[in-house]
């Protein structure tokens, strides 16, 4: 997967970061977004069972953005580890929500329920995962 | 220029949805986004017969994006099903597309990346789900199934023709049908002169007809109830599809639409 030309615009700065790093911790405070430039990373969620993988996220994914559209009111849902070194693009935050801001309101509840779906069907996934283990 | 954009985009319209009844059906085709005024709605995950609870939604929370940010290119991926009595106000995509098109492309990736780890993420609870209660139903006794499947049911009068699916294609008798919903039609025929056989329970009828959107339609579907027409010599069929070719399916489904 490539990186969208439209995102580039948007990378206030680069960061890199060493295997198993925590980019993102779950349950902090955070209303920024990142997208891969380079590697791998693994999204993982704290379950009485120990961490579960999620999802893993490769070049051009875009992760931490459910933070960002809410602004920061919801704590993030997941951590982000990096898989091997990874090299990420921090999006400039006051950006991305003066364009969201432009949206209806209409379009605003509709991308909002996307984040509270995506949040909810991790969780669940999670939670599915951890019975199944067990 | 503006009386014709007020041609196009119809006013917000309410529905009303009773406890137990499918407000959207998981598979069926549809764009229309529903924001629930009042009541609770559960969204469900159909796999391998069984459903599985994704999350329960009330009032301001709204339900069929999945559909609006596919562009219906994809079926339903869930099924949303009303808990509580349940009134929902409508919004027709036709203004929200142009907008979603329209807007700035870093907001566009976002949804779209959302979007499709949403439906990854729906897929693999689908699966795990119905896996766990394949193991749980040794431990447990089955539970009740949950209330039967209603649906909302469109008010038409529609010139249709039928037959008997045996019957040779060129047999043709003219009906009326009075209802459609997702799950099948309520159909006016006129008994007779007509074969009783023909109009008895269970029996598969192949159904055409044009939709007011000009859509040609055809479907096979099942007498599962008959009673006496408001007029003598009729009867009143409620049928359920049989089968309905995935095409006849989007057009019922947009056709569904409020």
């Amino acid at each position: 997967m490539s990186i969208e030309k439209v995102i580039y615009g948007y990378i206030a700065h680069e960061e890199d970061y060493p295997d198993k790093t925590e980019i993102i911790q779950q349950g902090s405070k955070g209303d920024w977004a990142f997208v891969i430039i380079e590697g791998e990373v693994k999204v993982k969620k704290k379950t009485p069972k120990g961490w579960l993988t999620v999802d893993t996220l490769r070049k051009g994914d875009i992760f931490g953005e459910m933070a960002m559209i809410t602004k920061g009111e919801c704590l993030r849902t997941a951590s982000v580890f990096a898989n091997g070194p990874v090299k990420v693009g921090v999006l400039d935050t006051d950006r991305v929500i003066k364009d969201y801001e432009s949206l209806s309101p209409q379009m605003r509840t509709l991308l909002r329920a996307l984040v509270t779906r995506l949040k909810d069907s991790t969780d669940q996934l999670a939670n599915l995962v951890s019975r199944i283990a067990g | 220029m503006v009386a014709q954009i007020k041609h196009v985009l119809p006013p917000v319209s309410r529905l009303h949805y009773k406890r137990g009844d499918l407000i959207i059906k998981q598979g069926d085709y549809g764009i229309s986004i529903y924001k629930i005024v009042k009541g609770k709605v559960r969204i469900v995950r159909e796999s391998g017969g069984k459903e599985v609870a994704l999350a329960t939604l009330g009032p301001g929370e709204v339900i069929g994006e999945m559909s609006f940010f596919n562009k219906s290119v994809e079926p339903r991926s869930a099924s949303a099903r009303a808990l509580t009595d349940v009134e929902v106000e409508v919004w027709h995509p036709a203004r929200l597309t142009r907008e979603y098109e329209q807007m700035p492309p870093v907001i566009k990736l976002i949804a779209d990346k959302m979007l499709s780890r949403l439906l990854k993420t729906n897929a693999l609870i689908g699966k795990l789900g119905a896996k766990l209660e394949e193991s749980k139903a040794q431990e447990r006794p089955h539970e009740a199934e949950a209330s039967g499947r209603r649906f909302y049911r469109k008010q038409v009068d529609l010139e249709c023709s039928y037959r008997p699916i045996d019957a040779p294609p060129k047999a043709r008798f003219p009906g009326k049908i009075k209802d459609i919903s997702l799950a099948g039609i309520g159909m006016e025929v006129n008994s007779i002169g007509r074969s009783s056989v023909m109009h008895d329970l269970g029996e598969l009828l192949h159904v055409s007809t044009v939709l007011p959107n000009n859509k040609e339609v055809e479907f096979i579907a099942k007498i599962v109830d008959i009673r006496k027409g408001r007029l003598p010599g009729r009867l009143f069929l409620g049928m359920a599809y049989v089968d309905v070719s995935e095409d006849a399916r989007k057009k019922l489904g947009f056709f569904m639409m409020p």
